[in-house]
């Protein structure tokens, strides 16, 4: 080994051994657990244990709460998403706009939401959607919508929500977009400006491509971070009405820390793993295909 | 110059290495007193238990470091604290937990047949395990009605009636006079009230010694009928827990007549007598089909634990707990229902607004003490929420619950079919 390898294997090294520690270890071991049926009695006494194979796995996929879970996911994922990323990409388009005055104020003040606590602003977003004095539903009474029981009908939980969380998070992408935006070059846009590309098209063609990169990374994190959307639910309704928010992460935490049934709990936590690394590498090859976006 | 940069590097490094050691400090805040006795309560009874505290440190020198859980998160909280070795000395629980924190090894025997003396035999019941006491009864927690005085009234009645045909008839009369509001408060996502009427229709949940669900029984049926009814005649708004913010607030305005719920609640309307003023409100027992019976209650016992390493100090807190004294004491600061029979016929057990409970507590529910029923009463009631909201019918539901109560008792079956346990 020459001096320089072994120079880079000091700085590597660290970092590996954190990784094995933090992330391979502890997946190996929820493997370990998932193929065995930890439950209470376990807990009660070790020899209860017993290694059950794929038993968690095909339990699962007989428990239509699981597929209730997954597809409230899957819903709350395909609808938060855009929604989320269209409000950053929205506001960082108003904030870049030469005719806004402040924006450093504005950048803070539409920050804000992201580093408040979940707990504290969901119980005021409650207050915001209670079907008989929300403030949003007496707002919707002036254009003449009758009250909508936000959280109490299993058809209105996730929209409401998804409300609350893309007002909650929308500002840490919204920075990372204006970031991306101030680095659009001038003369490209008065280029296209000279040659009568319209508002619409500027975007299209100059604008997007430029924040191409930036948009993947945006949408690989915010389907991970959608896919597991727990503390949202579990403050504002509890999983609830009729289990119309109980998510996959939901779902393992009462299984897991609830009950106690940690081989269960293990595979759905697997099950959300193996989902979440496919859907990333799906969505990095579309993201190479199409690399003039 | 240079230097000086360099210092301030390496002292900010120094800093951030720092941080972690500062982080773990903080995080576990060191025990005020190392030779304070622990002990963990639950709500309310946590909050006040400091109370008790001077009387006993002062008689045994022992000092007692009290901690508050939150009841919504307490079971996994203790589950949590015995698999990572961190339960307290002596911890609260509530009665059904018993036979699950026995079965893990998490409680000591009681050591002296005198603390379990003097108790109400279906109570005593609630702490044991295998026959054998675990706990100690430490206050019983039935449900009751409590009404709105005046609303009751209005509708032609003193309080509200105590079977379920005459209680129908009072509750067309509140919803025909105010028609946006609603008759009695039921959370659906909480079990209380169908675990209650259960209890009073003597439904048996499980069968073939606790390995199956016996939801499909007539009895049951019956019950589950009610609880719908209620919904569906709009006598019960269809609400969760989350939805209803401040439910004593709901009911100091009318938005329903009745309140079912358990004796600390007489604390929260103690609180708030602006709002809601003594006179206009009082209590009387749960309905029946065919008048009051056995109703299952919250109560709480107290418990001590495997991983003390003082059980005499930890058994002499329990005693001084559960003494009739301290549970009179408890009574007073927040309406707890004393264990000890005996405290029954202290003068301050015969106010009036208390003889509701005093009938109640001689006819308790019981249910299975196993480690699943926690579990399961959460899972009947979710399929309940689904037959309420007209997602599935009765018959449905009761096949379902009979379904994934078997499935949760899987584990169970197959130990005790084993002989492993019983």
């Amino acid at each position: 080994m020459t001096r320089q390898e072994r120079t880079a294997w000091a700085f590597v090294l660290p970092v590996l051994a954190i990784i094995g520690l933090v992330f391979v270890l502890p997946t190996t071991l929820a493997f370990g657990l998932s193929v065995t049926d930890y439950s209470i009695y376990a807990l009660a006494d070790w020899s209860n244990l017993r290694f059950v194979g794929v038993g968690n796995f095909t339990a699962l996929l007989t428990t239509p709460l699981f597929w209730r879970a997954l597809s409230n996911t899957a819903l709350f994922a395909l609808l938060g998403v855009p929604m989320a990323i269209a409000a950053s990409l929205f506001a960082a388009l108003l904030l870049d706009a030469e005719a806004v005055r402040w924006k450093p104020l504005w950048r803070v003040l539409l920050f804000a939401p992201y580093v408040t606590s979940v707990v504290a602003t969901a119980v005021v977003w409650r207050f915001l959607l209670n079907e008989r004095y929300g403030l949003i539903n007496y707002a919707l009474g002036w254009v003449g919508i009758a009250p909508i029981d936000w959280l109490g009908s299993p058809t209105s939980s996730i929209p409401a929500i998804l409300l609350f969380v893309t007002w909650k998070v929308f500002g840490y992408n919204m920075v990372v977009f204006t970031a991306a935006l101030s680095a659009v070059p001038t003369e490209l846009m008065e280029a296209a400006r000279l040659d009568g590309a319209g508002r619409w098209t500027r975007f299209r063609h100059v604008t997007l491509p430029s924040i191409g990169p930036t948009l993947l990374l945006a949408a690989v994190m915010s389907v991970a971070g959608f896919l597991q959307i727990f503390a949202e639910p579990y403050v504002m309704t509890l999983g609830g009405p009729a289990q119309s928010t109980t998510t996959v992460l939901y779902f393992m935490y009462d299984q897991g820390f609830k009950w106690w049934n940690l081989g269960l709990a293990s595979a759905v936590a697997f099950v959300l793993f193996l989902l979440i690394l496919a859907l990333t590498i799906v969505q990095t090859r579309i993201g190479r295909r199409y690399e003039w976006l | 110059m240079e230097s000086a940069t360099a210092r301030w590097t390496a002292t900010r490094r120094a800093l951030i290495a720092g941080l972690p050691a500062l982080a773990a400090t903080a995080g576990c805040s060191p025990r005020r007193d190392p030779d304070a006795l622990t002990f963990w309560a639950i709500s309310y009874e946590g909050d006040y238990a400091p109370h008790l505290m001077p009387a006993f440190t002062t008689a045994t020198g022992i000092a007692v470091e009290v901690q508050t859980l939150p009841a919504s998160a307490a079971h996994e909280k203790l589950l949590t604290a015995q698999a990572g070795g961190a339960l307290p000395d002596v911890m609260m629980l509530y009665n059904g937990w018993v036979g699950t924190f026995a079965m893990i090894g998490a409680l000591r025997q009681v050591p002296d047949a005198s603390l379990v003396a003097d108790q109400f035999p279906g109570v005593l019941q609630t702490a044991q395990y295998f026959g054998r006491d675990y706990a100690v009864p430490w206050s019983v927690a039935p449900q009751a009605q409590f009404y709105r005085t005046d609303l009751v009234e209005r509708a032609g009645y003193a309080s509200p009636p105590t079977d379920w045909a005459e209680w129908r008839r009072m509750a067309a009369a509140i919803k025909r006079r105010a028609p946006n509001d609603y008759v009695i408060l039921a959370y659906l996502n909480w079990w209380d009230l169908l675990v209650t009427l259960a209890g009073l229709t003597q439904a048996r949940p499980l069968k073939d010694r606790d390995t199956r669900g016996n939801f499909a029984s007539p009895e049951f049926r019956e019950a589950l009928g009610f609880y719908k009814s209620l919904f569906d005649d709009g006598y019960a708004p269809v609400a969760l827990s989350t939805d209803i913010q401040d439910p004593v607030a709901a009911f100091a305005q009318g938005y329903f007549a009745i309140y079912p719920s358990s004796p600390p609640i007489m604390l929260d309307f103690r609180r708030r007598t602006a709002e809601l003023p003594p006179e206009r409100w009082g209590v009387t027992r749960m309905p029946g089909p065919n008048g009051p019976g056995r109703v299952s209650s919250v109560s709480a016992s107290v418990a001590v634990t495997t991983s003390s390493r003082r059980p005499d100090d930890a058994w002499a807190l329990v005693r001084h707990l559960t003494s009739a004294a301290s549970e009179l004491r408890f009574q007073e600061l927040i309406e707890t229902m004393p264990a000890r029979a005996s405290a029954w016929s202290a003068p301050q057990m015969r106010q009036p607004r208390l003889a509701p409970f005093a009938e109640q507590v001689r006819e308790p529910a019981l249910w299975p003490a196993i480690a699943e029923w926690e579990q399961i009463q959460t899972e009947v009631q979710l399929i309940a929420e689904r037959v309420v909201r007209g997602l599935m019918t009765l018959d449905q539901g009761v096949a379902t619950m009979d379904r994934e109560v078997d499935r949760i008792l899987a584990k169970r079956r197959q130990l005790v079919e084993a002989g492993r346990i019983a």
